[in-house]
């Protein structure tokens, strides 16, 4: 995959989006809900204390104060008159007609016992409350299959401790319907469900229906609770109602305090789902803005690198991106510029060089055709005249044109030498694999061949020399003029020995060609491969001192060097190396 | 062995070297029926007059004056009366471009002047042997 910055950069920008995104829904999430179960933990206790509150004013305890004093109640309860009694029964009768909720109401002593009755209780047939001096008190709930009832006793008279006084008691249906759950529940606000019940246990219900009694721990605690109930789990507060032995329980799902998280959610969600989109386009767009610039000098430069120094880019930006542009156009246009006088001056130069090649060449034709022309008519000239002359000459006369002779032969020698250097030059060299070995021996026969009456006196050893790379007639060339060397300076030796050898050196081959001859004194070594550069006289050994420099002239031009060690009467060796040949 | 009529003819331009091949013909006997032109112009009236004998050797020098020895031997070869005879080129040249072209053009020989006389000599005197006494022309 191309990693390049153009998908780079809008991928790093989508993700650092999501990352966000991530974050804040999440960080978001946990506030919502964080503040939903704050404001329930908030809304429970206030239902549970307003209901508790409701139940402290019931309408019971106003009716059966007033029943209490009602007089031919007070006064059968004191005087227990059968008289008093037709008239005590006829208000509690009216009272029982007047109210549907009422199961039974009843007149009873100090000590529980059952004075006189209206409607029938079949829950028990006791008092249920202890009454407190002057006020009515409830009994907790009871239940009798689907209905609950509850008790309300109220002291009549001073007291149990005096005569004459007694209890009314009445126990009443508690009203049940499917509409109070409803408009309680809208009176704790939306979702909380209140409930009613003995802080006891059971009975418990929500007015509609008798539920299950909240668990311990939320009648318990004063603070909102969690626990589960139905496989639901569900949070709740609970209040006891003052003067009763109720409690008031305000209890909503726990998954309903997740609900304006979740709704954040569902509204935050396609919000920054819609952001990341856009965020990830508009990062994509701005790449492609900012690296198709980019995209074009890249390759342009290429095409450059690959020698179409034409390419130009247009950018027609004003920010880092236009000047980078405009620098990289002025940058080719002078790459271009300094190519193209180069150029010209490479080809000036080379026709210069041509010229200078052609002048050399009509030079060295001139020497050659020239000068040879009057020296063979010197020498020739000489030469005719020691034959047809010979008589008329004294010695001396013939001495003097033996010198003439010997210089001419020379010169001619020279002329001759200097042109093979000069034609060395200017060759065009071939490139083969050369078989050193095969070479040298060749050579060294030929030598040996041209000199036979050294035969005893001469041992020429060639070693097997690694074969090199280069241009077979002139590298001859070389073996003959440094093995001719050789021979030369050991003519006086009377056990010459000449060896001719090879080792690799990295990439090069060093060949060496050594003697036991006369030598050179090593303070002139660089004197040696010089033209016409010699270290002997003529007498002593003869040579125009080309030979070493045609020597170096061709290893240099294959690229390699030479270079000799010697000492006076110790003998001396050539050194040069070449490309290997493998 | 002598016939009549030119069996050398000798272009050459300079008069020493004309003189020391003479010589050396003459050494051998061959220098009778040497005929001497000095330029290339003179080599080719030499043919143009028609009647003159065919020699049976030319020897012809590269660098001369008016028309150069290479483009006499490019003539003498171009000509189907001329093209039979034996062209020695006797040159103080040797360069390789000279040899080179002189053999494309149909040079028979190619001979350096050597500048040592008695090399010389022996040169001259050989070649002379050679194709007037060894070797067999076309009638």
């Amino acid at each position: 995959m191309n990693w390049s910055i153009e998908r780079k950069l809008p991928l790093f920008v989508t993700i650092l989006l999501v990352a966000v995104a991530i974050a804040q829904l999440t960080i978001g999430y946990g506030k919502v809900r964080q503040a939903s179960r704050t404001l329930v933990d908030k809304r429970l206790p206030l239902a549970t204390h307003v209901l508790a509150d409701l139940f402290q004013i019931p309408t019971q305890r106003a009716r059966l104060t007033a029943l209490a004093k009602d007089p031919a109640i007070a006064a059968f309860l004191r005087t227990r008159d059968p008289a008093d009694r037709a008239r005590a029964l006829a208000a509690l009768q009216r009272i029982t007609v007047d109210t549907s909720s009422n199961a039974s109401l009843e007149l009873r002593d100090f000590g529980g016992k059952l004075l006189l009755r209206t409607g029938k209780f079949t829950v028990a047939d006791s008092v249920y409350v202890s009454p407190r001096s002057d006020s009515a008190t409830y009994g907790p709930f009871m239940r009798q299959d689907t209905t609950l009832f509850i008790a309300v006793t109220m002291a009549v008279g001073a007291g149990p401790a005096e005569r004459g006084g007694g209890i009314v008691q009445q126990v009443a249906r508690v009203q049940m319907n499917a509409r109070t759950p409803k408009a309680l529940t809208g009176l704790a606000g939306g979702d909380i469900v209140l409930l009613v019940g003995n802080a006891a246990g059971d009975p418990w219900t929500d007015f509609g229906t008798i539920v299950p009694a909240p668990p311990k721990s939320v009648l318990t605690s004063a603070t909102p609770v969690r626990y589960e109930q139905g496989g639901e789990m569900k949070r709740a507060a609970a209040a006891a109602v003052p003067g009763t032995p109720w409690m008031v329980v305000a209890q909503m799902p726990s998954r309903l305090i997740a609900v304006p998280a979740r709704d954040y959610l569902r509204s935050m969600a396609p919000i920054a789902v819609l952001i990341v989109i856009a965020g990830a386009l508009l990062a994509w767009w701005g790449s492609r803005r900012l690296t198709k610039p980019l995209v074009h000098i890249t390759g342009a430069a290429e095409a450059i690198t690959l020698g179409d120094l034409g390419q130009r880019v247009s950018v027609q930006r004003d920010d880092e991106l236009g000047r980078l542009a405009r620098s990289f156009n002025l940058m080719a246009e002078q790459v271009s510029r300094s190519q193209h006088d180069l150029e010209a001056q490479v080809a000036q130069r080379t026709q210069a060089l041509e010229g200078t090649n052609a002048e050399l060449e009509s030079f060295s034709y001139s020497v050659s055709h020239d000068l040879r022309a009057p020296l063979r008519a010197i020498h020739g000239f000489a030469r005719i005249l020691l034959e047809d002359h010979q008589a008329k000459l004294d010695p001396e006369a013939q001495r003097l044109l033996g010198v003439i002779d010997q210089n001419t032969r020379r010169m001619g020698q020279l002329i001759d030498d200097l042109l093979a250097f000069s034609r060395l030059s200017r060759k065009e060299l071939a490139s083969a694999r050369v078989d050193m070995t095969e070479m040298a021996n060749v050579v060294a026969d030929e030598l040996r061949r041209a000199e036979p009456e050294r035969n005893g006196q001469l041992e020429v050893k060639i070693g097997t020399l690694l074969p090199a790379q280069g241009d077979r007639a002139v590298l001859r060339q070389v073996f003959s003029n440094l093995l001719q060397n050789a021979m030369k300076f050991t003519r006086a030796q009377p056990n010459a020995r000449i060896e001719v050898g090879s080792r690799p050196d990295g990439k090069e081959t060093v060949y060496f060609v050594k003697d036991n001859g006369a030598g050179f004194d090593p303070r002139y070594t660089d004197k040696l491969f010089g033209v016409f550069q010699r270290l002997h006289s003529n007498e002593e050994f003869e040579g125009t001192g080309v030979g070493l420099a045609i020597v170096k002239r061709i290893v240099q031009r294959h690229g390699g060097r030479v270079w000799a060690e010697g000492k006076v009467n110790e003998g001396a060796t050539f050194y040069f190396t070449l490309p290997g040949g493998n | 062995m002598q016939s009549k009529g030119v069996e050398i003819l000798l272009v050459e331009d300079n008069a020493n070297d004309a003189e020391l091949t003479l010589r050396a013909l003459k050494q051998r006997n061959l220098a009778n029926q040497v005929h001497v032109c000095r330029d290339g112009a003179e080599a080719m009236d030499f043919f143009s007059a028609g009647a003159s004998p065919v020699p049976k050797v030319v020897l012809l020098d590269l660098k001369l004056p008016k028309v150069d020895g290479l483009e006499v031997l490019r003539r003498l070869k171009g000509d189907v009366r001329t093209k039979a005879i034996p062209v020695v080129v006797l040159t103080s040249s040797r360069e390789e471009p000279d040899i080179e072209r002189a053999y494309e053009l149909g040079a028979n020989s190619y001979i350096v002047k050597p500048v040592d006389f008695e090399a010389f000599a022996r040169a001259v005197s050989d070649v002379g042997l050679y194709w007037l006494l060894l070797n067999h022309p076309p009638q």
